[in-house]
């Protein structure tokens, strides 16, 4: 259904006629904003999948478990699975992060790099994949699980991955893909 | 762009087509393949949306079966293989006095991709036979589906928590079974089946207005 879209101003929402569904959102564009979340998510992505996120005491040992030890162990028993893990809980992430970082700092310091629009093409397929608030219920429902069987203690790793996780919300939240192509468009 | 765009009427009986990389649209007769705003491939409809949605449909009831069948995770204790399937999984979980967390487990790998698949197959079967559904019910439907439907991974980020943290060989370790890579099967083409179906396609199915 085609729909005439208003001048609105910031933090409305236009909606099809139609089946209700947003077709336009006004959002304010603060590329400058976006830029130092990613940069600050980015850092704390390093710490958050190197660092322990939980460690066990069990037979007398004590062992710490990172986010990509649980991946890159299953690669040879089942490499689909552990594809499928390490692509939604880290590639994505780091690579949408990453991308809306390089997008943001294109609009900041206003420089026009032929790569762009590919990098605006991506954001949008990666935006699906990515599933850090996915991995934060798992993490708890295995710490649940595991409590039957040993002591387990958070690691420092934890702390970082729930500060990168809300990093990842903000960002996702505040960035829009359609008001960065109209704004490539229309320079 | 130009005058003659209606607004109110559908852009498919103007011949205009939406872009979905970058929201701009344009004449079906002036630009047939590309986007003349981002140069990336453009149609009226995503491209034989039903055939792939389909596809991808059967794909995920045929491995949903062995899924549920086989063993997605084998305990190693003293020596001993336990073997585990999802059922059996969330039944010892109800069993060690989590309610709670066997219902978020069997929300994420029971319900979860069994209603998509339901719910897909139902979609696409009244577009394709015109059953005349409610369109806004089914939209609905759908984007309940494309929301809840990332939530099916959680079962296999668990199993990799898992795996790393039992790793002591024969004293205590998890392995993950055959169930486990055919439901990661069935996570990624119900994913893709949903992210193939064009919405748009409801509407064009209904006959009466």
């Amino acid at each position: 259904m085609v729909s005439h879209t208003p001048n609105m101003p910031t933090g409305y929402e236009a909606k099809c006629t139609r089946c209700n569904s947003v077709i336009y959102k006004k959002s304010c564009f603060d590329p400058a904003g976006l830029l130092a979340l990613c940069i600050a998510a980015l850092i704390i992505i390093i710490p958050a999948f190197y660092f322990p996120l939980i460690s066990i005491h069990l037979l007398g040992i004590t062992e710490e478990t990172n986010l990509l030890q649980g991946a890159l162990m299953m690669v040879d028993s089942a490499p689909v699975v552990a594809f499928m893990v390490l692509f939604c809980a880290v590639i994505a992430p780091t690579l949408l992060i990453s991308s809306i970082a390089l997008s943001s700092a294109c609009f900041t310091f206003n420089y026009h790099p032929r790569y762009l629009p590919d990098i605006l093409k991506s954001t949008g397929f990666l935006k699906r994949w990515s599933m850090l608030e996915v991995y934060m219920v798992s993490l708890m429902v295995a710490v649940f699980k595991i409590m039957n069987y040993a002591d387990l203690y958070f690691g420092i790793g934890f702390y970082f991955f729930i500060t990168l996780l809300l990093l990842d919300l903000i960002i996702i939240s505040n960035y829009s893909n359609q008001l960065y192509w109209e704004k490539y468009l229309n320079e | 762009m130009n005058k003659n765009v209606v607004v109110g009427k559908t852009g498919l009986s103007q011949g205009l087509q939406l872009c979905k990389v970058c929201s701009h649209y344009s004449e079906q007769i002036t630009d047939p393949t590309h986007c003349p705003t981002c140069l990336n491939k453009i149609s009226l409809r995503k491209k034989n949306s039903l055939q792939k949605t389909w596809a991808l449909l059967i794909t995920a009831i045929i491995f949903i079966i062995p899924a549920n069948l086989y063993p997605i995770t084998y305990l190693l204790k003293n020596s001993t293989l336990y073997p585990d399937t999802i059922f059996s999984g969330i039944l010892s979980l109800v069993d060690s006095g989590m309610p709670g967390i066997a219902l978020i487990v069997f929300v994420a790998s029971i319900v979860v991709p069994l209603l998509k698949i339901i719910a897909l197959a139902v979609i696409a079967f009244s577009v394709q036979n015109e059953w005349n559904l409610d369109p806004k019910k089914q939209l609905i439907a759908f984007y309940l589906i494309d929301w809840i439907g990332k939530w099916s991974v959680l079962d296999l980020f668990v199993i990799s928590i898992m795996v790393a943290v039992f790793d002591k060989g024969h004293l205590l370790s998890i392995y993950p079974g055959l169930a486990a890579t055919s439901f990661t099967l069935v996570v990624i083409a119900t994913l893709s089946a949903a992210n193939s179906f064009d919405t748009r396609l409801i509407w064009d199915a209904q006959t009466d207005e």
